[in-house]
Formats: C-alpha cells, structure tokens, sequence
C-alpha cells in the first residue's frame, strides 16, 4: 500500500521536464540498467518487469529558464520578465521532454551464463533550441532593429514518438571483463524535425535609389520540415495511428553496446553506448523545403488606362506568386533517414567498506562487492547543435540487505546544483526503484530547471535460487 | 549503523515525494501575458508621370489617376483582434508644377468606403522637386474600421493639365503596425 502510495504521489508531481539516467546507470540491483549499458554487470538468474510498471520515465528540462522565473509571484510585470528571459537567454538554450514508457521487459540467464534481455518501449523524445532572434521578433517587431538579421537557422527542433523493441546479450567473459550488446528495431509513430536550417531576415532603409522606404530582405533561406505519420492524421483512424507502434509505420535499427572492466576489487571502469541507429521514413513522408532570396519593397501601382468597369491588375496576388517565385516551399513526399540521438555513459567506481556476505569470498565468482561505492560519471546526448554532456559525482551504499541507495550530484547545462537520490529496494522477488533527480529543488520544483524521474517494479530471481 | 541509516534515508525519501511541490507561483498571470511587436512594412510606391494627366491622341486632361490594389491582411481576424494603432507615413516628392490632391479610400469587400484620408501635395520643378510628407495615425473606433477593409483605391488628382507639363510624382509610403497579441475573452 505504502508502495503504490508512493507511486501515484510519485507520478503526479513529475510536471516541469534530457534522457540523462545518471542514477540508474550502473545501478545494478535495478535490471533496467541494462537498458543504460548492456555490458553492465547482472547479478541476477531472471527478472521480469510488471508489464506497463517496470519503467517509467519523465525527464524534462529547459536551459536558461525555470517556470518560477516566468510565473513566480513577483512585483515585476510578467512582460518585463519574459523579455529579460528572451534577452538574456541564447541560440543554444534548449527545452527537452522525454517520457518513455516499458511495456514488457524481461531477462534471463541460460546454462552457458549468457544473460538475455529483451522487451518493448514506448518513448517520446522532444528537443527544441531557442530560436532568440525569431522570439526577439516576435516580442518586439522589426522596427527597432533595422539592419538586424534575424537569423533563420536558429530554428532548430525534432520530436519523436516510436515503440522500440529490443533483444539483447550480456556475458562476463572474463574475471574482469563483462560486455554486452543490444539489437533495437525502432517503429516510428510520428516524427517532425526541422534542423541545419540556414537564412537570415533584415528590414534596412533603402539607399536614394530605392523605390520605396525600407527593404524587406530574406537572404539565403534553406528551411527544412520533415514530417512523418504527420500528414495522414487527420484522415487516420486512432487504431491506425497506433498500429504504427507495432511495424505499421516507418522502422529503423539500432544497437546498444557496452561493456564494464573490473581493474581490482576496489576500482571499476564501465561504458556504454546508446542508440547508434536510423530510422528510415519511407511511408506518410512530407518534408516542407523554402529556398531562395527575396527583396520586398512594397506593391508598386502603375496606374494603368482602365475602360468603366474593367478592374486593374491584380497586385498583391502578383506579389504573392512572386514571393513563392521566388523562395518557393517544395513539399517533397519522398523518404529520408534520420539518426537517432545517440547516448554515450561512462563511468568508474571505487568500493570500499564492509564485504558483502560478511566475509571475503568470491564465492560466485563474479567479483567482490563492497557496501559503498564513490565513482564519476560522464554522460553525453547528439543533439541538432551539437553533443549535451553532463558529469556526475555519486555516492553508493547499501542500507540494510534489501536496499541500495544511490546520490548524485550532476553538473550539466540545465544547473551546477543537480542532487540526485534513487533507491532500489529487493523485498523478496519484488524489486522496486525510484530515482528522482533536482531533488535540493523539490521543496518547489518550479524553481527547477530540469526534473528527471524513473520509477518501476520487477520480479527478480536471484542468483542463488 | 546500517539500521540508524534506514529510517532516516526512507524518510528523506518520504518527504521528497510528499512535500515536493510548486509554490509561489501564479499560473494566472498567464492572462496576462501580452506581445507588444512594433512592426514595420512598405505599403505602395508609384511614380506618376506628368504626361499620365494628358491624353495626347484625344488631347483632354486627365485629372485623376486612381488604382486599387488588396491590402489582404489588413481585415485578418487577429489583425483585427490585435492591431491597436496603424501609422501611415506618405513621401510624396513632386517635380511637376502643380499640387495634388491625393485620397485613400480603403473599402471592405462589398466595395463600402470603411476608413478615408486625404492629403494635398505640394507643388515642384523638375530642377527642385518638393517633398511633402504626410503622416497618418489611426487608432481607437477608427482602426476598428480600417480593419474592416481588405482594399485601398488611391486617386491622385491634379487641378488642371496639359501636353507641355513635365516631371514625375513620387510617393514612397510604409506603415507601422502597433500590435497587441494577448488572450482576449
């Protein structure tokens, strides 16, 4: 009761929102670290997580701007804040949101000591840049920023909705060396991006010679939406939506690898790497491309000779073929591929304190474990403008025999302050784990820049049984 | 030592997840929320020669030139929602010896006249052309009909006219657009 308790208290305060799992990574009581480096080391004989429980996660985050920073109680007008924000912030301040959602996760360990892992998950990916000079636009207009180019490419977006299903091996092939990898089919629900864009826009008086009193220029523009499973949702029936989950849209393959090294009983080195893969848009594909330059100097009247009745010429739709003339937006239905944002962990523990088990014995060969453990991690996602990285200090322990108690603190582009505690707790089969991050900001997670959480309940069956 | 951890770890815990929350914070100043864009756009141009006035085969003035041209945004819903003041700026520059009279008629689609100005252009020489400049500021019940029209007819009429007139007049016109984008009820 306590449990669930907690679960649904957990789930509904998860509200402002990267996929950085610093505190499940190499958290091995917990199976779903497989998922973070499939060369981790798996105590366990088999788990089985509870369909549509085992794994959820929230993760959500902006740079530059916390929600209490625009809607906090304050004297100052809120029109006032958020054009200090829109100043202040710049082209690489991003929001994130990832949700991601297991449907089946399961695993097992066969005669020749091969763990197998496979399952199925749901993940909603999302990352937008600020695009300063567009916001800047938008708030303030043209007029005092004459000769200002708003530049174009600062727009820069993906969003992704998929089922993933997986398989994967883990094996310690050596008393130090445990590695594994992971086979990803990816079934693209919808996706939408719009990336590497290029162009500018500036309104300049016009020299003597102008024919009118400003230049509205668009220089160079090289603007891209590619879209699928976008288009057909109008006329697309939510059976047929969701059947994309299941290889009805457009697939993709990827591949988990990674790897754990014990150098002594004190120190371990792990890496991993996530999501090297493409998904190829193939069906309900419609890419939206704007090229071109263009100079608007107003609508120019000529006056010409009209009979009675006859009506003169038709100047703005002239001015309207001429603008798509000449920065013409191709919609284009053919395919494209996409990479998938790839994640890289690493990591490198030492252990001290008490033995496990009380005494020195390697009894199951495996390597010894230690009640406490301090370690740096490092964490990095490819997104549009370039990789996020993130570093984290942890502290390990075990309190009592059933839990493993994990803190963090991550230094990353949202904040320097990010604290960070999880835990997984063995009750028998039951294994349960929470881990929440930004916690120093959960007393008011408006305050908080990014807020990740994952929670979720498995059945394990130990090693020894 | 491990048992003295336990509780207060689960209590930590505990009240992370009970007593996390968003507080001192206002969502209704959502409401509130207001874009104030300043935006400035050429409107139309023309050069109108002084031959334009005389018709040279019937040999009979031509005292008034009128064009329309769509102005397509302009009865937009969110223009008409969000635009609270419209300046005109008119650069007239004259090299013909005669003074106009130049009218801005803006009709909505039934042809019905919903916001008028006029103005009068200062006479020129071709070796010193005269600017005049003529600034029109719309707001308040006006712009409520200035946003109702989707057309503009300008008529630019000269007193009187004949073959050996010469010189050209210039206009060069902007507008700006004083908006004010927020969450009407």
């Amino acid at each position: 009761m306590k449990i669930i308790s907690v679960f649904f208290i957990a789930f509904g305060l998860s509200v402002a929102m990267a996929q950085n799992k610093q505190i499940l990574y190499g958290l091995e009581e917990v199976p779903q670290s497989l998922m973070l480096n499939p060369g981790v080391r798996v105590p366990q004989k088999a788990h089985f997580g509870i369909p549509f429980l085992s794994q959820i996660h929230i993760n959500g985050g902006a740079t530059g701007v916390s929600t209490f920073d625009i809607f906090g109680n304050s004297n100052e007008d809120i029109n006032t804040r958020i054009r200090n924000k829109i100043f202040e912030m710049d082209a690489n301040d991003f929001f994130t949101a990832t949700q991601q959602l297991e449907v089946l996760n399961f695993g097992w360990r066969n005669e020749k000591e091969i763990y197998f892992s496979g399952g199925i998950y749901q993940e909603l990916d999302f990352v937008a840049y600020f695009p300063r000079d567009l916001a800047i636009l938008a708030w303030e207009g043209n007029r005092d920023y004459l000769d200002y180019k708003f530049d174009l490419g600062e727009v820069s977006a993906t969003a992704d909705l998929m089922t993933v299903y997986h398989f994967g091996a883990n094996k310690q092939i050596s008393k130090k060396w445990t590695v594994g990898a992971r086979a990803k089919i990816y079934s693209s629900i919808l996706s939408a991006k719009s990336t590497n864009n290029k162009g500018s826009f500036v309104t300049s008086l016009s020299d003597e010679d102008g024919p009118n009193i400003y230049e509205h220029r668009v220089e160079n523009a090289d603007v891209k939406v590619q879209t699928s499973g976008i288009t057909s949702l109008e006329n697309s029936s939510v059976g047929k939506v969701l059947g994309r989950a299941f290889f009805g849209g457009n697939v993709g393959l990827g591949v988990d690898l990674g790897a754990t090294y014990k150098i002594n009983d004190s120190w371990t080195a792990s890496a991993s790497v996530l999501d090297v893969g493409v998904i190829f848009h193939s069906k309900d594909v419609e890419q939206y491309h704007a090229t071109g330059s263009y100079t608007l100097n107003g609508i120019e009247l000529i006056f010409p000779p009209l009979s009675e009745g006859e009506s003169t010429l038709p100047y703005y739709d002239d001015l309207e073929d001429e603008i798509e003339r000449e920065v013409p937006i191709d919609t284009i239905t053919s395919g494209y591929s996409q990479l998938r944002p790839v994640k890289v962990n690493a990591g490198i523990t030492y252990s001290f304190g008490r033995f496990l088990g009380g005494e020195k014995c390697d009894c199951l060969n495996q390597g010894l474990e230690r009640e406490q453990a301090v370690g740096l991690q490092y964490y990095s996602i490819i997104r549009p403008k370039g990789p996020q990285m993130a570093a984290t200090l942890f502290y390990e322990r075990r309190l009592w025999k059933f839990i493993q108690a994990k803190a963090t603190y991550t230094v990353d582009p949202y904040s320097f302050y990010n604290v960070g505690l999880g835990a997984a707790m063995d009750l028998g089969k039951f294994n349960f784990y929470v881990a929440a991050d930004n916690i120093l900001h959960y007393g008011n997670i408006a305050k908080a820049k990014s807020v990740s959480l994952q929670l979720g309940f498995n059945i394990k069956i130990d090693q020894e049984l | 030592m491990k048992k003295n951890l336990l509780i207060p770890f689960l209590g930590l815990l505990a009240s992370l997840v009970l007593f996390s929350c968003v507080k001192d914070t206002d969502f209704g100043q959502a409401e509130n929320i207001t874009l104030t864009p300043v935006v400035e756009l050429d409107l139309i141009y023309f050069n109108a020669e002084a031959g334009e006035f005389f018709d040279s085969i019937t040999n009979t003035s031509i005292l008034t030139l009128r064009d329309t041209t769509e102005i397509r945004f302009l009865d937009d819903s969110g223009i008409q929602e969000s635009l609270i003041r419209a300046e005109f700026l008119f650069n007239f520059t004259n090299s013909i010896s005669r003074t106009f009279e130049v009218e801005f008629q803006f009709l909505n689609d039934m042809n019905e006249e919903t916001y008028q100005t006029i103005t009068t252009v200062d006479a020129g020489t071709e070796l010193a052309p005269v600017l005049t400049q003529f600034i029109d500021n719309v707001e308040g019940a006006e712009i409520t009909q200035l946003t109702m029209s989707n057309r503009v007819v300008i008529s630019v009429t000269i007193p009187s006219s004949d073959a050996s007139l010469q010189g050209v007049l210039n206009l060069q016109s902007k507008t700006t657009y004083y908006l004010e984008i927020k969450e009407r009820s």
